[in-house]
């Protein structure tokens, strides 16, 4: 994987020629007005449907509607606080990032494994890639559709196999303190596939020179991959952690499907909160609140991430 | 040539998109409809709207899949915020007080009255039990369509095998934790079968508690006024700790909530003896069971009793008068006795409307399949279900602590105290309402 250079560069070479006279005229902004001109189109988009509902989404959050006989009515910050203070709320938190830390390092973990192992094309290799990326075809609502019968207790496929081992065979959906790891599982299974297609790319981009150096030099596998191959992957490590972070907050089919949130709001997550709060409570006002303070959250972490990307050395 | 052909075919598509009154054709309409049970269910549905459309050339109804009944308010109140709300929901039967409450129904009192009948007539057609939860401050809010009692579903054959007569099924809880008891069987500490099982997911699991609290002497929730739900009382305190004593001190019912299709999966195949089910579940267990079964009342404690269960169809409001009126054909035809017997016959759940039994279709039906007959009978003792403000959250308020429960986490007593707190929250805003003062 590599991140793509700066796509308005080409762009602006290639209108250059027409705008030429204007050019000799005009400073910077005139040189630079076709690539604003061609940003436009997206800009106008992303004003209408993300800068546009976060003002909108701000503005509900002020105000509470409790029943239709009660007119809507301003609250202020009263909605934050009752989102902080609502149990389901933090515990949705804390479901989230158990969550997000619990699926991210197995299937991170689990992908560098895969590619490392089928980093060289044959036949093998190429069956074997494609047999682990399979999972990634299957949309969510049906994998987890899929695995709701492989967790029914006592006649679901895995108690038909595990549970001549165990002594007392788990009620995997229904019990709260295994219900949020069996969720889990699904998401490694699933992301495990997509994540090892980065880092096969990764690897192709590790100098093959360097590498034949190394192994003139008498580097063995674990040295040449702790010294060279490590960290030449750490764009790709960068780039795959931001995308599970982002995939354990915006995932929430699974939960949907599977649990609904249950059982006790032992499998909670933020969003699947705020769904809750939205359509189900029919309170719009918490809803709003719940959001912002997700989305204050993730934007804090996509800013600490872009910086970390920023003050990377050189170029992959 | 082409090109004015083509101009020709332009204009005349522009025209219709101007003036879509003139177009004539049917008045086209949307039914949402769940499938809250197990079985072919939204096979049966396209089979009787095809029907229907066949026979009424002037409306052309679609029916939407919605998924659960919890899924299915979702979609109608995003359907009706949307400004497009389709013209019939099967609604279940008790959500229709909270959706009254948001002002989201039509009131169905105008069309029966433009019919020629009275509110009295029309709803006489339907088993008294049902009037409850479509009757709404004197106004008829919902249509009833199709509607269960919670069964006692028991495997004969192992009854047969462990020495019990599935003729004289158990008819007290101590009865129940006897048979139940004997139809556990056990390889060391492991439970090879379970002696009953019951469904608790959400919605499910609130049908049950109230299942349970009724047959124990109780009530759930007050009838009269949509604020107010009795969680921490004696009778429901029994019902809990008796499904708790099933499970951990009897140990004759597997630990954990247990969704609905898990518990009629666990009993077709052999896993559970006995369970407690819908009877919207009766045509799935009587086409897959490979064995005789006995379906019986739910056993009292104190008297028996039975929450209505099931969905009534519904007209959301905000529509216009010709798709209201095309709803209310559809509506009138779906639950006449002809097709309200049929859908019976298909699904499992009974038919609301008393003439569909002395159809002779029916009659021919239930001859060969008593068991069929359980539930119409169970009605009598059925009063109406669970309806509140809020309904949805105000249910998930006890489900949650009835989980933790059934996981062994909380004992009865403490549980119910925090789904009473819980719920009062809840409910606080409609209350406040009510509370104030002119």
């Amino acid at each position: 994987m590599s991140f793509a250079e700066p796509a308005a560069l080409p762009v602006a070479n290639s209108a250059a020629p027409r705008l030429h006279v204007l050019k000799r005229y005009s400073s910077g902004f005139k040189a630079s007005l076709p690539a604003y001109l061609l940003l436009l189109p997206s800009l106008i988009f992303l004003a209408l449907f993300t800068y546009g509902a976060m003002g909108r989404v701000l503005i509900d959050a002020l105000y509470q509607r409790t029943t239709p006989k009660a007119p809507v009515r301003f609250v202020g910050l009263d909605n934050i606080s009752a989102v902080l203070a609502d149990p389901a709320f933090t515990g949705a938190v804390v479901n989230n990032l158990i969550y997000a830390v619990g699926t991210a390092i197995p299937s991170i973990g689990l992908a560098l494994l895969f590619a490392l192992a089928l980093a060289r094309t044959n036949v093998v290799t190429s069956a074997l890639r494609a047999a682990l990326f399979l999972p990634v075809l299957i949309p969510m609502v049906a994998a987890s559709a899929l695995f709701l019968f492989i967790f029914l207790p006592n006649v679901g496929l895995l108690d038909y196999y595990i549970g001549r081992l165990l002594p007392v065979l788990p009620n995997w959906l229904g019990d709260p303190d295994i219900a949020l790891s069996a969720i889990m599982v699904i998401t490694i299974w699933k992301n495990a596939g997509y994540y090892m297609l980065f880092f096969l790319a990764g690897l192709q981009a590790v100098p093959e020179d360097v590498m034949e150096a190394a192994h003139l030099d008498g580097a063995g596998p674990f040295q040449r991959l702790r010294y060279i191959i490590l960290p030449e992957l750490k764009p790709t490590f960068l780039f795959v952690i931001v995308i599970a972070t982002l995939n354990a907050v915006t995932q929430v089919d699974h939960v949907f499907v599977m649990t609904k949130g249950g059982p006790a709001n032992s499998t909670n997550l933020v969003l699947f909160y705020i769904y809750q709060q939205a359509v189900e409570h029919y309170d719009i006002g918490k809803a709003s609140a719940a959001t912002l303070l997700t989305l204050a959250a993730l934007m804090g972490l996509t800013a600490l991430s872009f910086r970390t990307l920023a003050n990377r050395e050189g170029g992959p | 040539m082409l090109f004015s052909r083509r101009l020709m075919l332009g204009l005349a598509m522009a025209s219709t998109l101007a003036f879509p009154a003139m177009a004539e054709g049917p008045t086209e309409i949307d039914l949402f409809f769940p499938v809250p049970v197990d079985g072919k269910l939204a096979r049966d549905m396209g089979t009787m709207i095809k029907e229907f459309n066949e026979t009424h050339p002037a409306i052309k109804a679609t029916a939407v899949y919605t998924g659960s009944y919890d899924d299915t308010l979702i979609k109608t109140r995003a359907a009706i915020k949307a400004g497009k709300p389709p013209a019939a929901v099967i609604m279940s039967a008790n959500f229709l007080l909270d959706m009254q409450i948001e002002n989201e129904l039509t009131n169905l009192d105008a069309l029966i009255k433009s019919d020629g009948s009275t509110k009295e007539q029309f709803l006489g057609q339907f088993f008294p039990a049902l009037q409850g939860n479509a009757v709404i401050n004197r106004s008829v809010y919902g249509v009833p369509f199709h509607n269960s009692t919670p069964l006692l579903y028991i495997n004969a054959d192992k009854a047969k095998e462990a020495g019990l007569d599935p003729n004289k099924p158990p008819q007290t809880w101590a009865e129940l934790t006897d048979w139940a008891k004997k139809l556990t069987k056990r390889d060391g500490d492991k439970v090879t079968q379970w002696g009953i099982a019951i469904p608790c997911a959400y919605d499910y699991c609130g049908w049950m508690m109230e299942t349970l609290t009724m047959s124990n002497g109780g009530r759930y929730y007050n009838e009269e006024f949509g604020g107010e739900v009795y969680y921490d009382t004696p009778s429901m305190l029994g019902a809990l700790t008796w499904w708790n004593d099933l499970v951990y001190k009897h140990k004759v019912h597997a630990p954990g909530a247990t969704p609905g299709p898990a518990v009629s999966t666990s009993f077709i195949s052999g896993n559970a003896a006995m369970m407690m089910l819908s009877t919207g579940s009766l045509t799935y267990v009587r086409d897959n069971a490979k064995f005789n079964y006995k379906v019986a009342f739910i056993p009292r404690n104190v008297r028996n009793a039975v929450p209505i269960g099931g969905a009534s169809l519904i007209v959301p409001a905000g529509l216009e008068a010709e798709k209201q009126k095309a709803a209310w054909t559809l509506i009138k035809w779906m639950t006449s006795p002809e097709k309200s017997g049929w859908w019976s016959r298909a699904t499992g759940y009974f038919a609301p409307n008393m003439a569909a039994y002395k159809t002779p279709e029916m009659v021919d039906f239930l001859n060969k399949n008593p068991d069929a007959k359980t539930a119409v009978e169970q009605l009598d003792v059925a009063k109406p279900w669970f309806a509140t403000y809020k309904t949805v959250p105000v249910r998930k308020n006890l489900e949650d602590e009835v989980m933790l429960v059934l996981n062994g986490k909380k004992q009865p007593k403490e549980a119910l105290v925090a789904a009473q707190k819980a719920a009062d929250e809840t409910l606080k805003p409609y209350n406040e309402t009510s509370l104030k003062l002119p």
